[in-house]
């Protein structure tokens, strides 16, 4: 009788604070939309700056995830697979970004693209300067997002037993098509989760974007320009359309995966 | 026809001193010990998916010492089966010919011979996770069959197996066996294939 007024207790202390737990997050964005007016919204997406910004971004996050794909795909199957000196460092460094602060990461990323930069005076041997273009944008959206591809990637890998491999191995494939046929496929699942975290990570980053490329604007750069330079009101319609934009992305990817994957 | 020569293998605590092994064509050789002696990493040594520090492997005259396995002339049943969980039975049976770009009707006439003489050919559309512990084997069996190996590496195959399956299996490895297959069994009970084997090595711990 006593064991069970006591689990009530707690079962109502949990339920109290993880409905305050959600309203932190849901609060927020509920006064965020409720004081927008709609009219407002539709003012934004007939504003050409607003759409370009939003195109930009959706676009170079996209590019830039399916290009970080191609190198961290091979490095997550690595790590999990292969025991060899240093890993640990090599994990630690994977992880590096995801603990900078997001200014200092652009401060990083400008570094490596400037005209002092090796890559930086190459691009401008060429007639381009990096800074300031969507290459820059995209490199400072995939610094600070390739961690959360790698690290699902590297887990989806993990999960996969060896056993399958070496069956794959011994049936005649090489080790490309054992990755491709068997690894790959059955890693699916957290890879595309991952894919779907680089992609949205990458087109919410406004700290380390905004240092390597104020323009071409992304919407987080946009959002932030209206807000110091118009105030609260033209800053809120921008922000709400985003959001809903991110929340459409974000949950049309994930179906996707989950149609994908089978269910 | 197969022929292992003072095969040498260190891995952790467990080492492999020196073990040699000379099967002709069509032996029936069961390779007995106890858990933890090296059987399998025997099985996984000819297989080439372990490195030898010593020692050679010779098959048919080729020496497969340093061949990588999707080169060697050798199947191996795995204990588990090993079938891939995202393709169904028949493309489990057809991927070792899918992978060789083999001609789509001659996958499908191979795998459908195999599939009626191990009596699989009602699971074809099935997936792996739907199968019984003796239909898993059946089709890692016809997997491992569809490639024509020369040796056939066999790990613990009727271990996981009830009373009847056991029987049927046994019936259905002497088959193959008469087909002039040279095949390595593994096992931890000598009575499990007494009725199969014209050859027994038996292997101590850390032999």
């Amino acid at each position: 009788m006593h064991q069970t007024k006591n689990y009530t207790a707690i079962r109502l202390i949990f339920l109290f604070l993880s409905g305050l737990m959600l309203l932190f997050i849901v609060a927020p964005l509920l006064g965020l939309f409720f004081s927008t007016s709609v009219p407002s919204l539709f003012e934004s997406l007939q504003d050409r700056q607003v759409t370009s910004s939003i195109g930009l971004t959706l676009c170079v996050s996209a590019l830039f995830t399916l290009l970080a794909g191609i190198f961290a795909l091979p490095l997550a199957y690595l790590i999990a697979r292969k025991d060899f000196r240093g890993k640990t460092i090599v994990q630690g460094l994977i992880d590096i970004p995801i603990v900078l602060p997001h200014s200092a990461a652009g401060i990083a990323v400008l570094g490596f693209i400037s005209r002092d930069s090796t890559l930086g005076r190459f691009a401008d041997l060429l007639g381009f300067n990096l800074v300031g273009s969507p290459f820059a944008i995209g490199i400072a959206m995939a610094f600070v997002s390739v961690p959360f591809l790698i690290n699902a990637a590297r887990d989806g890998f993990l999960a996969v037993p060896e056993r399958l491999e070496q069956a794959a191995r011994s049936l005649g494939a090489s080790p490309f098509k054992v990755f491709r046929h068997i690894s790959l496929p059955l890693a699916r699942h957290s890879v595309i989760t991952g894919l779907v975290m680089m992609f949205a990570r990458g087109m919410s980053e406004f700290g380390a974007v905004v240092i390597v490329a104020y323009h071409p604007m992304t919407t987080p750069v946009l959002i932030f320009d209206r807000f110091n330079s118009y105030g609260l009101d033209y800053a809120r319609p921008v922000a709400v359309l985003f959001i809903i934009i991110c929340i459409v992305v974000f949950i049309a990817l994930r179906l996707l995966g989950k149609k994908k994957n089978g269910g | 026809m197969l022929s292992c020569r003072s095969l040498v293998y260190m891995v952790g605590d467990f080492s492999l001193n020196g073990f040699s092994l000379e099967l002709k064509k069509g032996d029936y050789c069961a390779l007995l010990g106890p858990s933890g002696s090296g059987k399998t990493v025997i099985l996984e040594l000819i297989a080439g998916l372990r490195s030898l520090k010593k020692g050679s492997v010779v098959i048919n005259g080729v020496d497969y010492t340093h061949t990588p396995p999707q080169q060697r002339p050798v199947g191996i049943l795995f204990q588990d089966y090993a079938l891939f969980p995202h393709m169904t039975v028949y493309e489990n049976i057809a991927w070792p010919l899918k992978i060789r770009k083999i001609h789509k009707a001659e996958m499908v006439e191979s795998v459908a011979g195999l599939a009626e003489e191990l009596d699989i050919a009602r699971l074809l559309e099935r997936m792996p996770g739907s199968l019984s512990g003796g239909e898993k084997q059946r089709v890692a069996l016809a997997r491992t069959l569809v490639i024509h190996p020369l040796v056939l590496l066999l790990d613990e195959p009727l271990s996981a197996l009830d009373a009847p399956l056991r029987d049927s299996s046994i019936a259905l490895l002497g088959k193959l066996s008469k087909k002039g297959i040279t095949i390595l069994h593994v096992t931890h009970d000598p009575f499990e294939i007494s009725s199969l084997a014209n050859r027994s090595i038996f292997i101590g711990p850390g032999f």
